[in-house]
């Protein structure tokens, strides 16, 4: 439920999308609220056909779709709102980076020079200034997805779809448009990205949806994720001088379903059932007089998700 | 553990011919073909001239069943002649090259936007045989609208008029296959060269329909412009009728002489020829 | 809000017409529009300089030309007519079958021959009469009028109605409109426009009108072109009687024709290439339509685009030169509909033609896989 005054979320309702025979998405729910999250999922699962749906690009064949309580069936209204950077690595033959950017922006009834002001200043934020008067056609793969992006920030959107932006950035780049991501997030828009670098979603999504097969598999923040995943032990790394010692206290615990010793034996991989057991029996050893250094969650990241949800389906 | 300790062994069973591997591109495409409802319906109504035809050539061997209707004028007006089958040619090439401007396209055109021009040339594969490969699905399609229905119309007609009429005019038969040969070798060659020109499958469609019906359209225009006839040789329906009007005995029509369409049909093909290969090469083209 | 949605329309119209106008695609279209003036030009300056080339070698009176008769020998016309324009001679030799006397049965024996010829051209200021002989003697005489005004009128009807706004403008519009929609998908940017904050209906209104613009531009552009280059190797009196009289109308009429051509073609290619994913289908089944309109029923007849535009024109086209005897007999142009119902007819039809592409671009989604 969204709470009075904040912006309304981008509802899927029941919407399902086939391509012919071909399954796209089917019998999605979801509700994204503001900040930034990530849609994982392998190749062809429906990450693109999500976001295709929610710019209408495409359209569903059953259920409903509203962005912030517009129609993607309503361009005229979406599209002021909406900035999309699709994966379509194309450009038109004539434009320069400048040009494409500028030009989209004249059909939001900005004046010409309003939209070269506006289109610099994206092309800015994606340090793209320097290439502007090319020809996007000579462009490199990853200035072709800078110059996207800057197409779909330019006019300061609500809501930020993007696929795979991260796509052959370089590092700096790629730390910079994160940050970018960020601010927008903070702002209280919405960022909707997907990617296949899961390192990345993990550090700079709040919430996740990860897709299979054109099903939603789980959605939420990463943690509470992995809180729902009973079938599976959570996973603690746990730094400490006296590991066979600690080990086999923890041993006693009926909770704890495995542990691993570190080669160096300075160190434990412990798996348990219950998070909130094994925090109890970790303030007992450390009571009892083992010296613990530190105890790090090694699956609450979406590399874990990706593996224990999707993993054995692909 | 290397890879080649895995035991890695090429294969070194029976392979088929040259021709059978050669014939593999074609049979996929006959199929793929067979499967577009348009293709079929364009077939089916390419058809119907020559059921009519056959239609013509019985009631024009049985005119007592036109008696009544006064047989013996309607039998002179359909004689079975070189006119006849000239007019049953020409109609058939209207036909033909629709069906090459549906089919053509989509013979090279997709290799070229996708880049499988490598994938096939790392085969035991020359430009010569793609081309040759692709040529025969044009090939086997068309000739089962214009010299198959010609020559069966021809045995309809040796049969029915018996051995004397056959004996006068075998070679009526040959002038059919031989000119129909002619056309498809040309129309094959344009819609190849058409697809591969553009790339693009719908483009190079109505480039193909653009090639005959403008130049058609543009030698009209020089021939009544400038007052002259030789405007008919840019025209390669033209210059065809006028070298099958040659070989089935037809009085040719005023112009430029069959020989004359001859040299410029060659030369046609042979820039169409330089063009292929020119734009055939196995090379990606990263864009 | 409408004078915004103009105002997007306009926009995006003039972001296309830079394509429509300059992409490198475009220009073959170009040569469509101008081919008519260049051969136009070609005649016209083919003509002047045979004329001044005939003035310098001599004029002879038209009486004496006109007195030439078969049977006459080549001195007596050259005393006559000394001064040819053209004058060739050639031998050949002719062979010929020759039945002889040979007992009682008569024999066959092929018989050759060697056989002069000579032609001589004269001009009388106006004519050019051409004479043959074989062996000294008049066997033939051709004459033509060197500069037709009327003859180059028909021959413009001709052109402008047979190869113009059947062939040249019906491709040109092919290439333009098809380009605006199912090009972009070809190109994959089709989504870009998507994303626009417009309505469908007002991007198809804005390309359309782009297709138009530059369509127009250059086919209007073209027939007046090629009008001028007719008429450009007339002067005097009968240009000025012409101008006087019927010129003015005919260039309008002409530039009309060509414009609604580009209306008419154009919203037919715009929504072809919206409705089908293979529009080439609909393009050939159009000019097999257009092209054997003339041989169906006049009910028929009326319902082709290429009725209408013709009944604009100002002057009838002659039958095709190359169009089969039996042909010409069944075939019966149909009564040409009034200018203002045919202009009417063609607006309407493609306000519906519009209206059938705003609903099919509505429900376009991309997808360029299957492209």
């Amino acid at each position: 439920m969204t709470a009075p005054g904040a912006a309304p979320d981008v509802v899927f309702e029941n919407v399902s999308k086939f391509y012919g025979e071909v399954l796209g998405v089917n019998k999605v729910t979801l509700h994204i609220p503001a900040g930034i999250t990530s849609l994982v999922g392998p190749n062809g699962s429906g990450k693109t056909t999500l976001m295709n749906l929610m710019t209408g690009l495409i359209h569903p064949d059953r259920g409903a779709i509203s962005v912030r309580g517009l129609s993607p069936r309503d361009p005229e209204n979406l599209m002021r709102s909406t900035g999309y950077a699709t994966q379509f690595d194309s450009a038109p033959r004539w434009a320069t980076g400048m040009d494409f950017v500028a030009t989209s922006l004249a059909l939001y009834g900005y004046s010409r020079a309003e939209s070269r002001e506006r289109a610099w200043k994206a092309l800015e934020q994606v340090s793209l200034t320097d290439a502007a008067d090319r020809k996007v056609a000579g462009y490199s793969k990853g200035m072709r997805q800078r110059v996207r992006l800057a197409q779909a920030i330019a006019h300061d959107p609500q809501v930020l779809v993007l696929d795979e932006p991260l796509n052959g950035l370089d590092p700096l780049v790629r730390a910079e448009t994160i940050d970018l991501f960020r601010h927008y997030a903070a702002q209280g828009r919405h960022v909707i990205l997907s990617s296949h670098v899961l390192q990345e979603v993990d550090v700079i999504s709040d919430q996740v949806i990860l897709i299979a097969n054109g099903m939603i598999v789980a959605e939420g923040e990463i943690r509470n994720v992995r809180d729902e995943m009973v079938e599976h032990p959570s996973q603690f790394i746990i730094r400490c001088r006296d590991a066979s010692r600690i080990a086999s206290l923890l041993f006693n615990e009926s909770h704890v379903t495995e542990i691993r010793m570190n080669d160096d034996r300075l160190g434990l991989l412990v798996m348990t059932r219950n998070r909130e057991e094994f925090s109890r029996a970790l303030t007992r050893v450390a009571v009892a007089g083992h010296v613990i250094d530190g105890v790090i969650p090694a699956d609450e990241n979406v590399d874990a998700l990706y593996e224990y949800l999707i993993g054995g389906r692909s | 553990m290397a890879v080649y300790k895995r035991g890695y062994e090429r294969y070194d069973g029976p392979l088929t011919s040259h021709t059978t591997r050669l014939l593999a591109m074609p049979r996929f495409a006959w199929a793929r073909l067979m499967d577009q409802k348009l293709v079929v319906i364009l077939l089916a109504l390419s058809m119907l001239w020559p059921l009519l035809c056959g239609g013509f050539i019985y009631l024009a061997n049985h005119l007592s069943l036109l008696q009544g209707f006064g047989g013996n004028d309607l039998g002179k007006m359909v004689e079975i002649n070189g006119k006849f089958f000239l007019i049953f040619m020409n109609t058939q090439a209207v036909f033909s090259v629709l069906l090459a401007a549906l089919t053509g396209p989509g013979l090279i055109a997709p290799d070229l936007a996708n880049n499988a021009l490598p994938l096939y040339f790392s085969r035991p594969l020359t430009r010569l045989d793609y081309v040759g490969a692709r040529m025969a699905v044009l090939v086997g399609l068309l000739s089962m609208i214009t010299w198959i229905p010609g020559l069966f119309l021809f045995i309809m007609q040796s049969s029915m008029a018996g051995g004397t009429w056959f004996a006068a005019n075998w070679s009526l038969g040959v002038a059919i296959v031989g000119g129909f040969l002619l056309w498809i070798a040309l129309l094959s060659m344009v819609a190849l060269t058409c697809s591969a020109w553009v790339k693009w499958r719908i483009v190079a469609g109505a480039l193909v329909l653009g090639f005959f019906f403008i130049l058609a359209g543009v030698s009209q225009m020089v021939n009544s412009i400038l007052r002259v006839e030789f405007g008919t040789l840019i025209n390669p329906t033209r210059a065809m009728y006028i070298i099958w009007s040659a070989m089935l005995g037809v009085e040719v029509p005023s112009g430029p002489t069959p020989w004359e369409c001859v040299s410029v049909l060659a030369a046609l093909v042979v820039v169409l020829a330089m063009i292929l290969e020119r734009k055939l090469r196995p090379v990606e083209v990263i864009s | 809000m409408t004078k915004f949605r103009m105002r997007q329309a306009w926009t995006i119209a003039r972001i296309e017409m830079h394509r429509a106008f300059l992409s490198k695609r475009a220009f073959w279209v170009y040569l469509l529009a101008i081919l008519p003036a260049v051969i136009f030009i070609g005649h016209g300056i083919e003509m002047k300089l045979r004329e001044s080339r005939y003035q310098g070698r001599g004029v002879t009176p038209a009486e004496v030309v006109d007195s030439f008769t078969k049977g006459e020998k080549v001195e007596d016309v050259l005393k006559r007519a000394p001064k040819p324009v053209e004058d060739h001679s050639w031998s050949y030799r002719r062979s010929h079958e020759d039945e002889e006397e040979e007992g009682e049965t008569n024999k066959k024996r092929r018989i050759s021959e060697r056989v002069e010829g000579r032609s001589l051209t004269y001009f009388d200021g106006q004519r050019r009469v051409q004479v043959g002989f074989e062996n000294g003697v008049l066997i033939r005489k051709h004459s033509d009028t060197m500069k037709n005004f009327e003859e180059d009128r028909t021959v413009f009807a001709g052109v402008f109605q047979y190869f113009y706004l059947r062939l040249a403008i019906f491709f040109g519009c092919l290439g333009i409109f098809m380009n605006l929609f199912r090009g972009e998908m070809l190109d994959k940017t089709l989504h870009y426009w998507f994303l626009a904050p417009a309505r469908r209906e007002v991007l198809l209104l804005g390309k359309y009108l782009a297709g138009l613009v530059a369509a127009t531009v250059i086919f209007t552009g073209g027939a007046l072109l090629g009008f001028g280059a007719m008429l450009w190797p007339y002067s005097g009196a009968e240009m000025q009687a012409f101008w006087s009289g019927p010129g003015p109308s005919h260039m309008f009429w002409y530039a009309a024709a060509a414009a609604l051509g580009c209306v008419g073609y154009g919203s037919v290619f715009l929504a072809a290439g919206l409705l089908l994913r293979n529009p080439i289908i609909p393009a050939a089944v159009l000019l097999v339509w257009e092209s054997i309109n003339g041989f169906l029923p006049d009910l028929l007849q009326k319902l082709s685009i290429l009725h209408y535009l013709q009944s604009m024109c100002p002057v009838a086209a002659p039958i095709e030169s190359d169009t089969p005897a039996l042909l010409r007999l069944i075939l019966s142009p149909a009564a040409p509909t009034s200018r203002g119902l045919a202009v009417l007819g063609l607006l309407a039809v493609t306000m519906l033609v519009l209206w059938a592409a705003s609903s099919a671009v509505k429900r376009i989604e991309i997808n360029y896989g299957t492209e």
